[in-house]
């Protein structure tokens, strides 16, 4: 089953045509960052306007490139929530014309569960259940995934998400953005026991709930405070000591969560999985464990069309599909 | 020759089929839900009840602005998706031109097309009837109330009012000299049939590379060039 894959939640525009959930044929992806560098961060009006600008022209593009027709495609999936609603407005819009058009089943997919997907790409032989770990500039939660449609969310960020703290992070140390891979090379160089930085803790029942806005804060503090002080600041060091307090909030908990509930497969998904730290500590945390660990290669774990597809299919065997009055939406449980 | 025309630059979303020149049909929804929930089941409906099939279609027409910028982009991105499922070309219209293609069509009329867009300023074109078919005067414009009042005083003609911010003008601009007419209310405000007319006479172009005219930048962008001015 050939699937048209479409994505457009937040500054990339992508197209993937992927068949039968696990094989990509190609995956087209138009990155917005350089439009939106100069202000700091994704402005959605900009975002909205370069989807449509470049949309037809990457789906063009993902047919030559994969060498099949129109014809051959069997199925429509496209991104509908969560994500910036005008961005996301975009992409629902066009691929849910163009399954009418071309009259094939139109696939709804959840971009989280598309994150999470991208590892079934990766790798062919994973399948549920396992654990999964789905940190991006959007969205932090720890998900049960019983199987490819039945998905819980076993705790999330209370605040920000783990990426939007690097974001911001970066954006006091003059690094611009995105800032996940400006910090990770830093960090690279620093000390990681430079500086002191909280590690969050998260009142109530939930165990698996993280907070990031209070390491956010911390570490804007600091740069404030040295400024203020005209005392040079180690940005390295703190670059290094940030990324190791994210990751020690992320690792534990997630690893607790899986001697807990059994399980020993570990899936990481989302572009913070990028960061260099949190992927060398995921690998020390589970080879101590006996923990299979699965993490995408780095372009599949920022945003890209070929895991809407992968779930896509999935979704399609669960019957989850919609019709031409599919809606796009900001916000939308797992 | 079938040809599906969207219009959902404003509060109504509509979508209408021409054979050739001939108007086959009109579906219209002011229900307030947003154009992507309603636009395209509109134009599958329409076409439905119609007997014809989406895949027969030739090309589709859409109205590329001035208007709500969310509203502009559900059409676009609609008409994208439909041509380039079927490899076939758009037509990108004027929101104003349309809504004088679809207004009064009595020889020698003057219309002012206004459509409020906010911070004091109309999007407006106005325009002449010529040979029962409106012909530019001036270009799309963002242009504040009080320009607008005096380039029309200037004419010496009285006007005929069209869009969502016709009210507006009439209650703002009119007397001193200066006479104008609201158009008959189903007249008044753009829909798809008007998109339409107005494309009939177009060459029809790529989809890929229609582009929404919204006659203003985002937000962040004023602010930028606002900042780095000073
Ligand atoms: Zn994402």
């Amino acid at each position: 089953m050939l699937i048209l894959a479409i994505e457009s939640s937040c500054d990339e525009t992508a197209v993937a045509l992927v068949e039968d959930g696990r094989r990509v044929l190609t995956d087209q992806i138009f990155s917005q960052a350089d439009l939106h560098a100069v202000y700091g961060g994704v402005v959605p009006e900009i975002a909205a306007r370069s989807h449509l600008e470049v949309i037809s022209l990457l789906a063009d593009r993902a047919l030559d490139a994969a060498g099949v027709g129109r014809g051959d495609i069997d199925a429509v999936a496209c991104t509908y929530a969560p994500g910036l609603i005008g961005a996301v407005l975009v992409g629902v819009n066009f691929a849910k014309s163009a399954a009418l058009a071309l009259g094939v089943p139109l696939i709804p997919v959840h971009h989280i569960r598309g994150h999470i997907a991208a590892n079934y790409l990766a790798y062919p032989d994973l399948t549920p259940p396992f654990l999964c770990l789905a940190i991006s500039g959007g969205n932090t939660m720890l998900v049960d995934v019983r199987d490819y449609t039945d998905l819980r969310v076993l705790g999330r960020t209370r605040d920000d998400a783990a990426g939007e703290c690097f974001d911001k992070s970066a954006r006091v140390l003059g690094l611009g953005y995105p800032g996940g891979k400006p910090i990770d090379d830093l960090a690279k160089q620093g000390d990681d026991t430079r500086y002191e930085l909280p590690r969050p803790y998260v009142s109530g029942e939930n165990p698996y709930d993280m907070s990031f806005s209070g390491l956010k804060t911390a570490v804007i503090n600091i740069a404030h405070h040295a400024e203020q002080m005209s005392q040079a600041l180690d940005k390295p060091g703190l670059a290094a000591s940030l990324c190791r307090a994210v990751s020690e909030s992320l690792v534990g908990r997630t690893m607790a969560a899986a001697q807990e509930l059994g399980y020993d497969k570990l899936a990481v998904a989302g572009g913070v999985a990028a960061n260099s730290r949190i992927r060398a500590d995921f690998e020390a945390a589970c080879r101590k464990a006996g923990v299979a660990l699965y993490v995408p290669p780095l372009r599949l774990c920022g945003d890209n069309a070929a895991m809407i597809g992968a779930q896509g299919y999935y979704e399609f065997l669960a019957g989850h599909t919609a019709d031409s009055s599919l809606n796009a939406y900001a916000t939308m449980e797992l | 020759m079938l040809m599906l025309a969207l219009e959902s630059s404003a509060k109504a979303a509509s979508a209408a089929v021409f054979e050739g020149e001939k108007l086959l049909g009109v579906a219209v929804e002011n229900s307030g839900l947003t154009h992507s929930r309603t636009l395209l089941p509109m134009a599958e409906g329409l076409l439905k009840n119609l007997d014809r099939s989406v895949k027969e279609l030739d090309v589709v027409a859409v109205a590329h602005g001035p208007g709500s910028f969310t509203g502009l982009r559900i059409g676009m991105a609609e008409a994208k998706g439909l041509c380039w499922a079927l490899d076939i070309p758009a037509v990108g219209v004027s929101t104003l031109e349309a809504m004088a293609f679809g207004g009064p069509d009595m020889e020698g009329s003057m219309l002012c097309c206004v459509m409020d867009a906010r911070r004091n300023q109309v999007y407006n074109a106005l325009f002449t009837v010529e040979n029962g078919k409106p012909v530019r005067l001036t270009e799309d414009r963002a242009i504040s109330l009080a320009d607008l009042g005096a380039e029309l005083r200037a004419a010496k003609k009285p006007w005929v009012l069209l869009g969502d911010g016709a009210e507006l003008c009439y209650n703002t601009l009119r007397g001193d000299g200066l006479v104008l007419h609201l158009a008959p209310e189903p007249l008044r405000v753009q829909n798809a049939r008007g998109v339409g007319l107005a494309a009939l006479g177009r060459e029809p172009r790529p989809a890929a590379e229609l582009l929404p005219v919204y006659l203003r930048l985002s937000q962040a962008e004023r602010e930028r060039q606002a900042k780095l001015g000073k």
